[in-house]
């Protein structure tokens, strides 16, 4: 397994979610909406935080370079997260418009975020990090929830 | 090398930048329907004066001025590159065109000053094939190449030759060229414009945006690696095989042609494929723009046997509402999407949100208007009268997104002068 292909399922995995949630909402079926959105929110989350803890680490060992794509990752991890928080506050109000217009942000930051990582940082990780530390990160990865 | 791959806002160019682009494109858009209105049939020939000038100004008015800007906007965030101070840049390129705009609107219609040609194509072939140099520089200098950064790099390419046919044209009009080859260079030009950079750089940016914001698969990547790069080479053999086989040229054109319909079918099929099941009025144009395209293709194919007026317009009207169908399409995401982005990456947390922006219902009146536009035109093919109102569409359906863009940037200014904002520690 690559890390590339491993990941990118993952990126997949969230955006069903969301969008199944987007779905309800937009139908005003507010509970499975809500059901799906929290499972979209946890999904995001547990993912960002493999990125963060194990991936961006190890990535950063192996190039010496802590300033550079992980820097800006973190700092759109961080945009994601405010607009989940947001997201979260008018489903609270069942606000359909509002939550449909945040979830517009939202896929269109998700998106370029997830293309820069599958087009640029998965596919070097694949390259320039050893087999050995390769297979571990994927299996740290696996281990982490929060 | 990858620190600017961010959409980190030192990067991405002031949203100002792109505002006033858009801006000038809808002037240009509202200027066509004037147009329309001053040469009613005519433009349905296209060797007329009114033709061209129409042309002329949809296609370097109206489809430059977007474009740029979408391209000044894209190129940091999509490929990465970044473009130094485009504030300053924007300008020396944004005035010299609008005046060389201007001039050369201008001298279509009044053949008399045909010395202007030559001070049109100086202003305009400075700052377009300026703008194109910048961009190609810093595009291949790219350590990763996506099918996007590639198609793009392609796009240029096109449209810098279409500029230098351009200027064989202009030479000859002014008396500086004997224009022997004028009649087969005039065709390359319009191929190479349509077929090369309108329609190449819709494809690139096409790879990467429907994926982006409908979340659909991927392109095939057979397509999105070989597509832009295929027709290039098609676009270039066209040019010797003017001058030394010209009966070889349907060939390439039947291939040109079926390669845009199966993009513009897989793009179709890709967003029955779509994982967000809303249509929004920019999927409604999104569909518009292909279905415009296939029957253009199409058209053109079997104009190659059977040749008919009436078939060329057809063809002709086809091709501008593909063209202007998936720009509209890319501005209703794009400008809400970067007034709200630009605030919140700077802490507002009042951004406006992308529905406040430009809500989905205003997106969809606009819709209306603009099919309503293309069918109109297309009926008065056989109902001249119906032209005027073809025309005043046209107007409204620009005036339209010049107020959209409007109510954006003061939105935008209100919020930066009262929004509440996070203390960033800058
Ligand atoms: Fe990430
Ligand atoms: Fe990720």
């Amino acid at each position: 397994m690559t890390i590339s292909s491993y990941m990118k399922d993952e990126h997949r995995e969230c955006d069903t979610l969301f969008a199944g949630a987007e779905e309800a909402i937009a139908l005003n079926k507010w509970e499975v909406g809500e059901k799906r959105f929290l499972a979209f929110a946890n999904e995001t989350l547990t993912h960002f935080k493999k990125e963060e803890e194990e991936l961006f680490p190890t990535f950063e060992a192996q190039t010496g370079n802590t300033q550079g794509p992980t820097q800006v990752m973190r700092f759109e991890h961080e945009q994601v997260k405010g607009l989940i928080g947001k997201m979260a506050e008018v489903l609270e109000k069942k606000d359909r418009d509002a939550y449909l217009s945040l979830a517009e942000s939202m896929m269109i930051l998700l998106q370029q975020h997830n293309m820069k990582e599958e087009q640029m940082l998965y596919s070097m990780c694949d390259n320039i990090l050893p087999p050995e530390i390769k297979e571990e990160t994927l299996a740290k990865m696996k281990e982490v929830t929060i | 090398m990858f620190q600017q791959n961010g959409l980190s806002l030192d990067q991405a160019p002031p949203i100002s930048v792109v505002f006033h682009l858009f801006l000038i494109a809808s002037f240009f858009g509202i200027l066509a329907g004037f147009m329309i209105l001053f040469y009613q049939e005519t433009i349905f020939d296209s060797a007329s004066v009114g033709a061209i000038t129409l042309t002329h100004t949809l296609t370097l008015g109206v489809m430059v001025s977007f474009m740029l800007g979408a391209l000044f906007q894209m190129l940091p965030v999509i490929a990465g590159v970044v473009l130094s101070s485009p504030i300053k840049r924007s300008w020396w390129i944004q005035v010299p065109f609008a005046l060389g705009m201007i001039i050369l609107l201008l001298v279509f219609n009044f053949t008399a000053y045909s010395q202007l040609y030559s001070v049109a194509s100086l202003l305009l072939g400075s700052s377009l094939l300026g703008a194109i140099g910048i961009m190609l520089h810093k595009l291949i200098k790219l350590p990763h190449h996506s099918a996007s950064s590639h198609g793009m790099m392609v796009a240029l390419l096109a449209f810098a030759i279409t500029i230098l046919l351009a200027l064989y044209l202009t030479a000859t009009l002014s008396g500086l060229a004997q224009g022997s080859y004028y009649t087969q260079v005039k065709t390359l030009h319009y191929h190479f414009g349509l077929m090369g950079w309108v329609a190449l750089l819709i494809i690139s940016i096409s790879f990467q945006v429907v994926e982006m914001f409908y979340v659909t698969p991927p392109y095939p990547k057979i397509l999105s690696r070989y597509l832009t790069g295929t027709m290039v080479f098609l676009l270039l053999l066209k040019i010797p095989l003017a001058f030394l086989l010209p009966s070889a040229i349907i060939t390439i054109n039947t291939l040109l042609a079926l390669l845009l319909v199966s993009f513009a079918v897989i793009t179709l099929y890709r967003f029955s494929q779509r994982k967000r099941p809303l249509a929004d009025a920019s999927m409604w144009f999104w569909r518009l723009g292909m279905g415009s395209l296939i029957l253009a293709m199409l058209l053109w194919i079997i104009s190659a046997f059977i040749s008919h007026p009436l078939m060329a317009s057809v063809t002709y009207i086809a091709f501008a509402s593909f063209a202007l169908s998936v720009v509209f399409a890319m501005f209703y995401k794009i400008v809400p999407f970067l007034t709200w982005f630009h605030l919140n990456a700077q802490g507002y947390y009042t951004a406006p949100m992308m529905h406040e922006v430009i809500h989905p219902k205003t997106a969809k009146k606009h819709f209306w208007i603009h099919r309503a536009m293309v069918i109109i035109l297309l009926l008065s093919l056989f109902i001249g009268k119906l032209i005027f109102i073809a025309g005043v569409l046209t107007i409204l359906s620009f005036g339209w997104i010049s107020y959209q863009i409007i109510h954006a940037h003061l939105l935008y200014r209100k919020t930066e002068k009262s929004g509440e904002k996070f203390d960033m520690g800058k």
